[in-house]
């Protein structure tokens, strides 16, 4: 490759950097901004509408809801996607694809249908709308994410492992426990993390399945309908800032567990 | 002999992470000499089938109930006249939800821009994205390339809402573009380019490109840098090596990454609301219109929602037929 296509090519990388970031860093800059008006030139500056966002009570009360639900259902969906990998893992069985695909199946629906079916499937099972319902939705949504890290994780766990604890007395279940826990753990922090952002930012399944409580994004878009404010950039810089730290600490914690084994 | 040897370190190694504490028993100790335990465990692994059926059961339920459940139950909604029930009514079977799509233009219309949309903007990502990916994987050293792409992914953890609202910033009557615009003497007045076609094109590939770029990536991270000096030697110019040899090899990332991009993009649905105007109106909105009201719109929405489904599903296998059968084409 030429020295000149190279150059042209960092150019590109360099400028879907700018590409990525120009619109957030905007959104961050005018959340400082010492008017109630959106819009540039920023003539005058503040730090009101950030600390606002850490006194509004209602705030503060949605953005525990949001941690409630993304907690509870990364915590189911760790729980049936290790479940359904160590069935799918190193075993054939008939009907096997077949379970995969519908493994699966609820990462390749569209959101919007993914979010209307549940809800007409909540409804059949009389299950009111708000937190439980959101939960379950999310827990859904987020198991196949789970499934595919889990099983790529287990590909690599070597036979020898659970026979030498099983040679030396432990069961099926204690070795499982044991080795193979131990073992997936790095997949289970990313899949983790991963589940926990995937339902903090979800809007769509939070729009139909909620009640009267608005998740973060929910209420974030409640706001924009009722036009546009620097509060909403100091509420959505929080939520941007909370994420971004989030998602790096689990690269880096994979990363260095990764190394490790 | 040996056997013996090799299992005791490895069980040394396994030990040490979760007990530690010499002879003392241990959690697990404990519970495995429990009496109820061992009388359980020995009936459950007493059979291979016994063991199995334990295994898949709670799975298989969760597979067919959870995932596979709610799809059913809309696929049958969609064949009411009324839903969700009401009292002293017994809901019947019907097909006016599906002939309302055929017969009333107004909903075709936004279901078509839908997928016209959705296929122009995947296309659209892929030449954006590819040069990234293609830089990314081929021109940075091992230990740099993860640091650029952390670097692309910090603002993919950031959610659809706060995003879309990033993009309303930027592109809005008194937003940063126009500002720009406005200090180059370029216009006088400002560009309306929210609530148009381009505001949610814009936004659209902005959400949805860094889900081309890791399938992209991966695919062309595996192929060896040998194989293009190898085309080079062979007296291959930049352009036949990227042609033939390069892209071929990298049709399954762009097979995965396009499929991706547009049934995520057919899905969206506060993008279209944010950024686009009565103009833009995509299938998602209409979907949710029969949503908002309660009552007798809900088999019709369900209706709709199938036929979304349905087309955007065989679209997208399809699609990846093709990129299969030209995959194995081009190795022949």
């Amino acid at each position: 490759m030429t020295r000149n296509t190279r150059i042209l090519m960092s150019i590109i990388y360099w400028a879907f950097v700018v590409y990525l970031f120009v619109p957030l860093v905007l959104m961050v800059l005018m959340g400082f901004k010492d008017s109630k008006f959106i819009g540039f030139p920023i003539k005058s500056w503040t730090l009101d509408w950030y600390i606002g966002v850490f006194r509004d009570t209602e705030v503060i009360s949605v953005f525990v809801y949001s941690t409630t639900i993304a907690v509870a259902s990364t915590a189911i969906s760790l729980t049936v996607g290790t479940w359904i990998s160590v069935l799918l893992a190193g075993r054939s069985f008939f009907g096997r694809t077949v379970i995969f695909g519908l493994t699966v199946l609820p990462a390749v629906i569209p959101g919007i249908i993914s979010a209307i079916s549940f809800r007409i499937f909540a409804r059949l099972l009389g299950i009111e709308t708000g937190m439980f319902a959101i939960i379950w939705a999310h827990a859904v949504h987020n198991v196949p994410f789970v499934a595919l890290v889990v099983m790529a994780r287990l590909a690599t766990l070597p036979a020898s492992h659970t026979e030498a604890a099983m040679d030396l007395g432990a069961d099926r279940f204690v070795s499982f426990f044991r080795i193979t826990l131990p073992y997936l753990k790095p997949a289970l922090i990313g899949a983790g993390v991963f589940c926990m952002l995937l339902s903090f930012d979800d809007f769509v399944r939070s729009f139909f399945l909620g009640g009267y409580e608005p998740t973060l994004p929910v209420l974030i878009f409640s706001k924009l309908r009722s036009g546009m404010s620097p509060e909403i950039n100091a509420i959505a810089t929080v939520v941007l800032i909370m994420t971004a730290v989030l998602g790096i600490w689990a690269e880096r914690s994979m990363r260095r567990m990764g190394k490790g084994t | 002999m040996s056997t013996s040897s090799r299992s005791e370190t490895a069980a040394d190694t396994s030990r040490r992470p979760a007990s530690g504490r010499g002879d003392s028993p241990t959690f697990w100790g404990r519970l495995s000499n429990a009496g109820p335990y061992r009388a359980v465990t020995d009936y459950v692994f007493g059979s291979t089938r016994r063991q199995f059926v334990l295994l898949a059961a709670f799975p298989i339920f969760w597979i067919l109930f959870a995932h596979l459940g709610p799809i059913l139950q809309m696929i049958r909604v969609s064949f009411l006249d009324s839903y969700p029930p009401s009292v002293g009514h017994t809901p019947h079977f019907t097909l006016d939800n599906w002939r309302t799509f055929f017969t009333e233009v107004i909903f075709l219309r936004p279901f078509f821009r839908t997928l016209v949309f959705s296929v122009v903007l995947t296309f659209a990502t892929l030449v954006l994205v590819y040069p990234v990916a293609y830089f990314l994987s081929r021109h940075v050293k091992r230990d740099n390339q993860m640091l650029l792409l952390l670097l692309l992914l910090i603002p993919f953890w950031v959610g659809e809402i706060v995003r879309t609202y990033a993009i309303m910033i930027l592109l809005g009557n008194t937003g940063a573009v126009n500002l720009i615009l406005k200090a180059l003497g370029l216009i006088e007045q400002p560009i309306a380019f929210m609530y148009t076609n381009f505001s949610l094109s814009f936004g659209i590939v902005y959400l949805t490109s860094l889900y081309m770029l890791m399938p992209l990536y991966s695919a062309l991270e595996k192929i060896p840098q040998s194989f293009s000096e190898a085309a080079a030697d062979l007296g291959a110019g930049p352009w036949t090596r990227f042609r033939r040899v390069i892209l071929p090899l990298s049709l399954e990332g762009i097979s995965s990454g396009c499929t991706l991009v547009f049934l995520i993009s057919t899905g969206l649905y506060a993008t279209p609301i944010l950024l686009g105007g009565p103009s833009t109106t995509l299938f998602s909105e209409t979907i949710a219109g029969f949503f908002h009201v309660a009552g007798d719109e809900w088999p019709t929405g369900a209706a709709f929602s199938t036929i979304m489904l349905l087309t955007a599903l065989v679209l997208s296998g399809t699609f990846m037929k093709l990129m299969g059968a030209l995959q194995k084409g081009g190795r022949k």
